[in-house]
């Protein structure tokens, strides 16, 4: 996945993404560090083809992100999103098998009718994100916040993604649930070999979890390495209030 | 201390309702209603009101259960005399007669013979009711089927284009400006006396409003599961029908209850044009001056609308 000089402004005022380029080449675990406001949402959410840019070119496995390429791009895609995006009248195993509608004729899509094998694979993926055959034919509503969650893990994962998008996916969870949450998004994308990219704004579940950060600011990437190299100097440049992006840049290792 | 705007508007709103009552000749109302008042506190002795009510209730009241046929306009005499409450009656009557041979008028005392069905007219107006009932239930069938793939024409998030939007709102917004009744007025015309204009009536209205109801529930449907399907590379349908509907089925059936409840009352209503049910019996019986059949018909009107009123509350209620 490359993204080249990307530039989104919403209305006036300074603009949520000022040319951010950078690329994820290897299966890993990537997170986007940063503030609210940062323009973390808004570069997954451009990635993930749902914020029109007003410059700059997205590639996925390749494949321009343009109106016509949009849905083989996203069949690429898995996403989670801060809210979860459950459909919360059905249940986990509909919500999950719902993340394969891409996959299905319109006559089956009507009737919901999903074919076995899919079946076979939603439910194994909720046994994978520990969900149990009970909370699996449960409304989504009727869950917490960590297992809906896990649901949204499930649904990303059985499109079989080549890239994991993950806006804020533990904002609502407690601490004890949240890095519960990362430790299985971890295992579940590096056990299938694709790459994560994970916004999140805590700075000590980032050095836990990820085998690169990318800091962001103001919509400007401004610190791009491993974790080794992210030191308190770094951090406390990310998340200064002052607004000014500093020309902070430490080369990837 | 008051706003000036405010007090100006005001006096403009009186001076326009003061117009508007002398026009419509309010004083009329509060002198007839002021009579009626102190007639039934006893200070007077009449009013217009009082009279007009008193000579209604006593046409009204007691109201018609039972069926009194002459046996001679019956023809299905054996048939209808099966029903184990059914019986024969026979009354000695007076009659008249001019004497051929006398040319005299002459008292005679004759014998009449009924067909007695002791609640045979309760019996025909439920009949009517329930052909009310099946008027609204059509209507609503056709409406819910009609509104479902034109709501989604008219919400602003899926409609295939600006334009067909656009139609589709101007058209949905015409069906619902047509009163049932007046359309109903001309679909007699068109299909005849029965239900059938009273269905096709309530049909074309009821789309009017489902379909703008339906078009608004979608539109404020929660975007986000619709944006997480849709980043999977699902078509607009798939998103539609597997983040959507789900979402908006129980507001849909809602919708669709309330606009049952309500066709209930409308068909009544339009039975007084001649399109079928109870309402058209009640016009017959009214213009015949019955008021005590009147008086059975309004009482299972009432009945049947409180009874669908409750029973579409609770099964609102457990829907939500």
């Amino acid at each position: 996945m490359s993204c080249r000089e990307l530039v989104k402004a919403y209305g006036e005022g300074s603009p949520a993404l000022a040319g951010v380029s950078f690329q994820i080449d290897t299966p890993g675990f990537t997170v986007l560090l940063g503030s609210s406001g940062s323009g973390k949402t808004t570069l997954l959410r451009a990635i993930a083809g749902l914020v029109p840019l007003d410059s700059g070119e997205i590639q996925v496995d390749g494949l321009a992100m343009t109106g016509a390429n949009l849905a083989s791009v996203r069949r690429r895609l898995g996403m989670v999103h801060q809210e979860f995006a459950l459909v919360e009248r059905l249940t986990s195993l509909q919500n999950v098998l719902s993340g394969a509608a891409a996959q299905l004729s319109w006559p089956r899509l009507v009737c919901q009718a999903y074919p076995d094998d899919l079946r076979r694979r939603a439910c194994q993926l909720l046994a994978d994100v520990g969900l149990t055959e009970a909370q699996a034919n449960r409304k989504a509503r009727e869950l917490s916040g960590g297992q809906r969650q896990r649901v949204g893990i499930a649904r990303a994962l059985i499109g079989q993604p080549r890239l994991f998008l993950a806006d804020e996916p533990v904002a609502n969870l407690d601490p004890e649930t949240a890095s519960g949450l990362l430790t299985l998004l971890r295992e579940a994308v590096t056990s299938r070999g694709i790459g994560v990219l994970c916004s999140l704004h805590q700075t000590d579940l980032a050095l836990r979890y990820a085998d690169r950060i990318i800091g962001l600011k103001a919509g400007r990437i401004v610190f791009d390495g491993p974790p080794e190299a992210f030191t308190p100097a770094v951090a406390s440049t990310l998340f200064a209030r002052d607004g000014a992006p500093h020309a902070l840049t430490v080369a990837a290792a | 201390m008051f706003d000036v705007r405010a007090v100006v508007l005001a006096g403009l709103a009186t001076i326009l309702l003061a117009y508007s009552a002398q026009r419509l000749d309010l004083g009329r109302l509060f002198g007839d209603v002021g009579a009626f008042i102190l007639a039934s506190a006893g200070l007077q002795e009449r009013s217009d009101i009082g009279d007009g009510l008193s000579g209604l209730s006593a046409g009204m009241f007691p109201i018609v259960i039972d069926e009194r046929t002459p046996v001679e306009f019956v023809g299905d005499l054996d048939a209808r005399l099966a029903s184990p409450l059914a019986r024969l009656e026979t009354v000695a009557i007076e009659e008249t007669e001019l004497d051929a041979n006398t040319l005299e008028m002459v008292e005679r005392v004759g014998a009449k013979t009924y067909l007695v069905e002791p609640a045979g007219y309760l019996f025909f107006v439920l009949l009517k009711m329930l052909e009310t009932f099946e008027i609204a239930l059509w209507a609503t069938l056709f409406a819910i089927a009609v509104s479902l793939p034109l709501s989604v024409l008219c919400a602003r998030n899926y409609s295939p284009h600006v334009l067909i939007y656009g139609a589709g709102r101007t058209f949905v917004a015409f069906l619902r400006s047509v009163p049932e009744l007046i359309s109903a007025l001309f679909l007699v015309l068109a299909f005849g006396f029965g239900p059938i204009p009273g269905i096709v009536a309530l049909a074309i209205h009821s789309i009017g409003f489902l379909a703008k109801f339906f078009a608004e529930d979608i539109e404020a449907a929660d975007p986000r599961p619709q944006e997480a399907i849709a980043v999977t590379g699902a078509s607009r349908f798939a998103v539609l029908r597997l983040a959507v509907i789900p979402n908006v089925l129980a507001s849909f059936t809602g919708l669709s209850l309330y606009i049952l409840d309500r066709n209930v009352r409308m068909a009544t209503v339009i039975g007084l044009v001649g399109a079928g049910g109870i309402g058209q019996e009640l016009k017959g019986r009214f213009d015949m001056f019955q008021y005590d059949r009147v008086g059975t018909l309004l009482l299972v009107i009432f009945l049947t609308v409180l009874l669908l009123d409750g029973l579409s509350a609770r099964i609102r209620r457990r829907l939500i």
